[in-house]
């Protein structure tokens, strides 16, 4: 009875009794090491119904628990001359051949040989039950140096790592060939999570493309019930994001409205990001915590993104405010549920509004240059609207996000306006100064390639084809700072105003506030000179790191 | 003054000439924009400024320095290095302008004591801490360097770390902590920091074995007390076989300051030594948008063959993301005007505009760099900052081979620069390298790299 003799096997532990009573030997000789004793596995089985050992093949298979050196013993057979060691008795015993002793080749007798089931000494492990023994003995081998062991192999690709060299091989073979890449920038292996994930993104992107109508007017509620159910939230997230958090004192925001303070888990209590003279040799948590708590914010992000599921859709549109283009779904759901923020910590924009003294201006500054630059932004800021009213102190504020478009904004940074420069540039067809800002909005690099019409950037040398006399010029140069000087309230009125007095039909619509040509009046026919490029600002040649 | 330019009567007139002419008509060294008919508005201003430094640079360039002079003249009247960002901008790069043109006289640069006009190393320092305060980029990148340090050295037990300079201490600080926390006990950690001052150093040295022995990190520090351009690899100490990341932060680029000899325009400090073969294609490098680089032997590659030969892990770099090596200074120009108004944005939206902080950030760091690109040129320009393009290319051709940033190490920034509380911060991965952008603009690149194989 398999049992019985297992019963042998383990409760004697003696290496002779276990001789004896296993007569029909193989040539394999396997070390009955003392393993931990389990349990009677003439006991029925345990709780869960599971086959015998050997069942459905062999209930009387022979079940061996190996030591951990043993299972991890590459060599075990060694030849007493010159100590060579091997894996299998048999080439043992051909390599004793060549040093001219005995060897006899034995064959297993199908007959007489028993099956037999192996045990993982991990005591801790599921198969160090009789029960649950594994068939195979080098299936033992790599089960325990997968489960239990080292991992000594190491992708160079990626990070993963391995006990077993065959699966790290394995792994190799095929890391990064083929990969998936969700619009969010997620990276997946495998196509089945593939096609989860992105079933999931697209439903957050569909949401967010929603947001910004609805969420203009539910900013008031929505922000305060954010920040309840964010606190609610946010009880998981701080269990991580504490400790990351723990003494950051460089560069949390500075100016959070009551509501928002504890959405952006800046439990240090809110050092000022702008101005505030942080000690820098405080071990800042700024670089990511340690590796304990990212690891653990990995797992619990994973776990905050399904058990939050309620509570992010329960937090109305807020969240789903992020564009997916450029974000990590997991990430930014995390911290939505969190409260803390999303990608462009939307949420706490108009903690600048509420802002210090300087803060208009600072605040303007930075969502001009978001509006004037970013597409996203632009359109987030839109539904930011009640984010402002919230803030209920910057008086520019309704006006600059009813759309960055339209109204010229009092302050704005330095690099939208090189944006509009490089959109007068392109807009306005001649002078001296426009072949300089289409120099501008060229990024200078393409300026020596293009046509005539752009010389005069380089080297002064004229812009034959646009200027046609000394006269013009100088007029259209004052023109120029006089439209700009003589401009009145607000719109791009001002400036399309000054123009008239510009050369003649020339000029179309003159879009120096990237409005989008053709808003103001239109100028003459023009040429349609198009309009380079939108508020995504690419018409710095240098801005877009990707345009060479 | 009125000067004629020569050949004003021709037809096709030089506009710029117009344009300086023009306004010395109308105003005789006239205080504020005096042929506006009032105050400019903050964006308008900003504009002007915008045209006035084009033509200012085309002028510079071409060597036109009255045009320039006038230019600047305007310039000076509608900048101001306490105004809003752009005001800020035009002003840096005003003086940068200006030192460009006074080169044309070199007794009135000498005797000015001009290049050396820059800030103190104290002043240096200081300016570098707050940017690291104000702006957290280099905070992030040294972030995503100890993280790929820290990924690279999994399970060694011995882990030397190179630093080529640039990093502050509170990175290694961070590192120390993170070798501290790692599940199978932390290795013994040899830093190796390269720099030009020794107190620097002796400085770090003291904070981090501090820090090192209250963590019960077994830890050895190494000052190498040199500039990068005459670093030898030797002076590492590096052991054959051991494990090592190097990390170089806003370095590399210095060594690109031997290879070209200025374009055509003297120096008016230095020589530029050796042309290294290039000599007389000026007219053709006026051509290419970023004609530094020699193929084969240029400093920069020689350095970087010596570092591979170091069979280092994991090498991390990070460099300002723009093309500021062109030979021709109006490419550059703009490129630079792009850059850094980014950074003045930046600043603007970080800091108050009577910050002292950021006053210092913006003149004795952004400034510098500004006037260095635009002013200088041959080996005096050191900032030359390249695109992550091309120093991918370097690398490659001096043996390295990239090695993905891990995304664990991209949420972890993505998650930083969210928790920084304001907007514009963003980190944006590409091709396996990080891009740490400001609003869309890429200021900074971080990439890692590795030697030879390792199983």
């Amino acid at each position: 009875m398999a049992a019985a003799s297992s019963a042998h096997l383990f409760g004697l532990g003696d290496a002779q009794m276990q001789m004896q009573m296993q007569p029909p030997l193989p040539q394999h000789q396997h070390q009955q090491a003392a393993a931990p004793p389990p349990p009677n596995p003439a006991a029925p089985a345990p709780k869960k119904k599971r086959n015998q050992p050997g069942n459905p093949t062999d209930p009387d298979a022979e079940v061996i628990a190996l030591s951990p050196k043993t299972l991890l013993a590459t060599n075990r057979f060694v030849c007493e001359v010159c100590n060579k060691g091997f894996q299998r008795e048999q080439n043992l015993q051909l390599h004793r051949r060549g040093h001219n002793l005995p060897w006899k080749l034995k064959q297993k007798n199908p007959k007489e040989t028993r099956r037999r089931v192996y045990l993982c000494p991990e005591p801790t492990c599921v198969h160090h039950d009789p029960s649950r023994a594994l068939g195979d003995l080098t299936g033992i081998k790599k089960h325990y140096c997968r489960k239990h062991g080292e991992k000594k192999w190491k992708c160079d690709k990626c990070n993963k790592r391995y006990a077993v060299q065959s699966d790290w091989k394995a792994h190799s073979k095929t890391c990064g060939t083929r990969e998936h890449r969700c619009d969010c920038g997620t990276l997946f292996s495998r196509r089945d999570s593939f096609i989860t994930h992105r079933a999931f993104c697209d439903a957050l992107a569909q949401e967010s493309a929603r947001m910004p109508p609805i969420g203009a007017g539910m900013y008031g509620t929505g922000g305060m019930a954010l920040g309840l159910s964010g606190m609610v939230a946010s009880h998981q997230l701080q269990s991580f994001q504490d400790p990351a958090h723990s003494s950051a004192t460089t560069t949390i925001g500075s100016n959070p409205a009551a509501q928002f303070e504890h959405l952006m888990q800046s439990s240090t209590g809110s050092p000022a990001f702008r101005g505030a003279q942080p000690t820098s040799s405080s071990s800042s948590p700024f670089y990511l915590g340690g590796a304990e708590d990212g690891h653990q914010s990995q797992a619990s992000h994973t776990s905050l993104l399904h058990g939050n599921k309620q509570a992010y859709h329960g937090l109305m549109q807020l969240p789903e405010q992020h564009q997916p283009g450029s974000n990590d779904g997991l990430l930014n759901l995390g911290f939505f549920s969190g409260g803390s923020g999303g990608q462009d910590s939307r949420l706490v924009f108009p903690d600048q509004f509420n802002g210090a003294v300087g803060g208009n201006v600072r605040g303007d500054g930075s969502e001009h240059g978001n509006s004037g630059a970013n597409n996203e932004s632009a359109a987030i800021f839109s539904g930011n609207l009640m984010g402002n009213q919230m803030a209920s102190g910057a008086g520019f504020s309704s006006s600059l996000y009813n759309s960055s478009e339209t109204v010229a904004p009092p302050q704005m940074s330095a690099t939208a306006l090189l944006q509009k420069a490089a959109q007068m540039g392109a807009t306005m067809s001649s002078g001296n100064v426009n072949s300089l800002l289409r120099g501008l909005g060229n990024g200078g690099s393409t300026l020596n390639g293009r046509p005539a019409g752009a010389g005069g950037f380089m080297a002064g040398e004229s812009s034959s084809s646009r200027s046609t006399s000394q006269a013009e010029n100088e007029s259209q140069f004052r023109d120029l700072m006089n439209s700009l000087a003589a401009s009145g309230s607000g719109a791009g009125t001002a400036f399309s105003g000054g123009f008239p007095g510009m050369d003649d039909s020339k000029l179309s619509t003159r879009d120096f506030l990237g409005v989008g040509g053709g808003v103001m009046r239109s100028m003459g026919g023009a040429a349609g000179l198009p309009l380079r490029h939108g508020a995504a600002g690419i018409g710095m040649g240098s801005l877009d790191p990707e345009m060479k | 003054m009125v000067q004629d330019e020569g050949s004003s009567s021709s037809v096709t007139s030089s506009p710029l000439h117009n344009f300086s002419t023009m306004p010395l008509h109308a105003s005789p060294g006239g205080a504020a924009a005096p042929w506006l008919a009032r105050e400019l508005r903050s964006d308008e201003r900003g504009l002007c400024l915008i045209h006035l430094l084009l033509n200012c640079a085309a002028a510079a360039g071409a060597g036109r320095l009255d045009a320039a002079n006038a230019a600047l003249e305007h310039i000076a009247s509608l900048a101001s290095p306490d105004g809003d960002a752009m005001q800020r901008v035009a002003a840096a790069f005003a003086e940068a302008l200006a030192r460009r043109a006074l080169r044309a006289w070199p007794g009135l640069c000498r005797a000015l004591l001009l290049p050396r006009a820059g800030p103190t190393p104290a002043e240096l320092a200081a300016a570098r801490r707050h940017f690291l305060d104000l702006c957290p980029f280099l905070r992030l990148a040294g972030a995503v360097a100890n993280q790929s340090v820290l990924e690279a050295m999994e399970s060694e037990k011995i882990v030397h770390v190179v630093d080529l300079g640039g990093a502050d201490a509170t990175q290694w600080l961070e590192l120390l902590h993170l070798l501290a926390a790692r599940p199978e006990g932390p290795p013994h950690l040899r830093l190796t920091a390269v720099h030009e001052h020794r107190d620097v150093l002796t400085q770090t040295a003291m904070a981090l074995t501090k820090e090192a022995e209250r963590l019960d990190v077994p830890f050895q520090f190494n000052p190498v007390v040199s500039r990068l351009e005459a670093l030898d690899a030797e002076s590492l100490r590096v052991k054959t076989g051991e494990a090592l990341a190097v990390t170089s932060s806003l370095q590399l680029h210095c060594l690109l300051a031997s290879d070209d000899d200025s374009s055509g325009k003297d120096g008016c400090h230095h020589h530029h030594q050796s042309s290294k073969g290039k000599g007389g294609d000026t007219n053709k490098r006026q051509r290419s948008p970023e004609s530094g680089v020699s193929p084969s032997t240029s400093r920069a590659d020689t350095f970087l063959g010596a570092l591979w030969g170091l069979s280092p892990k994991v090498v991390v770099v990070t460099e300002q993301e723009a093309s500021h090596n062109a030979a021709p200074l109006t490419e550059r120009f703009v490129e630079a005007l792009n850059y850094y108004a980014a950074l003045f944005d930046c600043l603007e939206s970080a800091a108050p505009r009577g910050s002292v902080e950021r006053a210092r950030v913006e003149r004795w760091l952004l400034g510098e760099e500004v006037k260095n690109i635009v002013a200088c040129d041959g080996t005096d320009r050191r900032e030359r900052h390249e695109r992550l393009d091309r120093w991918a290319a370097r690398m490659e051709g001096a043996g390295f081979a990239r090695v993905p940033l891990s995304y664990y190490a991209l949420l972890q920034a993505r998650r930083a620069a969210q928790g920084l509380g304001c907007d514009g911060f963003k980190v944006r991965e590409e091709k396996a390298a990080f891009f740490l952008c400001w609003q869309d603009r890429a200021i900074f690149s971080v990439s890692a790299w590795r030697g030879r194989r390792f199983d």
